[in-house]
């Protein structure tokens, strides 16, 4: 599978899904979590080979558009051919994405999601596996209390609802697994 | 309020075509529209070279400080918003010899995770590159909690130092720790009077009453310690002077370098005043104020307000702060 399958794909996705995300981000953020995805998903697609993640970041703009491309990034080079395994690849995307957020799991953000997925690859269950594994993290995110960014100022720091970051990673790992599973 | 922009699309580009055509010492980058660097690049192979990303509308910095003696490359982001960590990986393409580069990252949440992914991905690309994050705002975060404090006009300090430095070949390692010193040696403090109208809602980006002043507001008008009467300066200006060196105290008999930074709608004959009675406040602690720099160089659009930065230096970091520079905008710094 190409790169630019997967972002055809992924746009295809997140043009359905995007309101629904507005709506999570809404409870305990900006409310354009969905917007913000779809905007670089849509200059990603349409991007040269090799480009792809790079367009992503520059036109979702904003700190969480930097932390999901560094994901993208990782995916586009698996999928073009890199010779390091998926593990490795999202692993570094994880640890940067915990260095530069200052966010750790159990923080309610994306790292909840991704972290158990990343994981899940590194002890050699398969992408299936990471997905399972993703979207158990995202779901424990409901009853998570926000350490970072603006989900800390709402009433009980978010309590009582799911991170759009953290459903956002299980929707990524879902075109990818969807794609890897045909490879 | 009446701004002169064709749209708010074009209101950064626009003037980024009028900066390069200009002034003589920069030009455009070929990588991106939004890339200034300096006309006639150094070596990069043999000199480290030195930029920094930062949100556009706090003219002049930090595309005025391009040139000879300082920065070889500034990435100029949208109004108020950190440039996306490709367009700084572009600039730090642009830039980037075999001597390195220090990436420059005044502390807004926007500029490190964007600066520190451009980082990241210019290392995973082949170059060498050190992101130095700065933060010298003392109302930002308490003692003990310094590194997360924000970015302030104290940084001025940093750039300056480490582009003389760097022009004189000093190499990647020792000027990345000369950089840290002269943060750790700066401290900064803001007072506001009025509020700068944002270029994108044409409104005010605080409210304040008439007879106060907020002590510690942000460059995009974040909340500070706390509001102060208005009265006469001297009594503003020693309660400012006394928290800079509550923070970081220096012994009496020593020389402190000051920056007096106004946001943009304060006049120079303010700034000049409020220069004057920052040197009686440190010349009743015993000590000497040194290598002025006053004038308005990080703004937001019209705030009314300026800060006061205190390094204290060492001789070597004193030489670089006075070294002549040659930018659109950085002064000649007096060596008594």
């Amino acid at each position: 599978m190409t790169a630019r399958r997967f972002f055809e794909k992924l746009e295809a996705l997140y043009t359905d899904e995007q309101e629904r995300l507005n709506d999570l981000d809404a409870a305990i953020g900006d409310g354009d979590h969905g917007s913000t995805m779809l905007r670089g998903l849509t200059a990603a697609a349409k991007a040269g080979d090799g480009l792809q993640a790079k367009a992503f970041m520059r036109a979702s703009g904003g700190a969480s558009g930097t932390l999901f491309g560094l994901i993208l990034h990782e995916i586009e080079l698996h999928l073009s051919g890199s010779e390091r395994s998926l593990a490795a690849h999202l692993r570094r995307s994880l640890e940067r994405i915990k260095e530069l957020g200052k966010v750790a799991q159990g923080d309610k953000s994306m790292v909840d999601s991704l972290e158990p997925a990343v994981s899940a690859l590194d002890a050699g269950r398969g992408i299936g596996a990471a997905v399972a594994a993703a979207t158990a993290g995202r779901e424990a995110t409901r009853d998570l209390a926000a350490r970072r960014g603006r989900a800390r100022y709402v009433e009980d720091a978010g309590r009582g609802h799911v991170d759009p970051g953290a459903a956002s990673v299980c929707l990524i790992l879902g075109v990818l697994a969807g794609e890897e599973e045909q490879r | 309020m009446k701004k002169l922009f064709n749209s708010q699309e074009r209101m950064v580009d626009d003037m980024i075509d009028g900066f390069v055509a200009v002034y003589p010492q920069v030009k455009r980058g070929e990588n991106d529209s939004r890339i200034v660097v300096r006309r006639q690049p150094k070596d990069s192979d043999a000199k480290v070279t030195l930029l920094i990303g930062n949100g556009s509308g706090h003219e002049p910095i930090a595309m005025g400080f391009v040139g000879e003696g300082l920065l070889d490359a500034n990435v100029v982001g949208d109004v108020f918003a950190a440039p996306s960590a490709d367009l700084i990986l572009d600039g730090i393409a642009e830039v980037c010899g075999a001597a390195g580069s220090i990436l420059l990252i005044s502390q807004h949440s926007g500029d490190v995770i964007n600066g520190g992914a451009a980082a990241m991905l210019a290392e995973e690309a082949g170059h060498t590159v050190r992101p130095l994050f700065m933060y010298d705002d003392i109302s930002s975060a308490p003692k003990g909690e310094e590194t997360e404090r924000r970015g302030a006009p104290g940084t001025m300090f940093i750039y300056k130092i480490l582009g003389a430095a760097a022009e004189e070949g000093m190499a990647l390692g020792p000027l990345f720790e000369l950089g840290e010193a002269v943060r750790d040696n700066t401290r900064t403090l803001a007072a506001a009077v009025s509020p700068g109208i944002s270029p994108l809602t044409g409104k005010a980006m605080f409210s304040l009453p008439d007879d106060e002043i907020y002590l510690g507001m942000g460059v995009h008008g974040e909340p500070g310690i706390g509001k102060a009467k208005y009265g006469p300066v001297s009594g503003l200006v020693e309660t400012m002077v006394e928290a800079l060196l509550d923070d970081r105290p220096v012994p009496a008999g020593d020389a402190v370098a000051v920056i007096v930074n106004g946001m943009g709608g304060t006049t120079l004959m303010e700034l000049l005043t409020v220069y004057r009675e920052t040197e009686t406040a440190l010349k009743a602690r015993g000590l000497s104020a040194v290598a002025p720099m006053v004038g308005t160089y990080v703004t937001t659009q019209e705030m009314g307000g300026f800060s006061i930065s205190l390094l204290t230096p060492t001789a070597e970091m004193l030489r670089l702060w006075c070294a002549p520079s040659d930018t659109p905008h950085f002064p000649a710094i007096k060596r008594d």
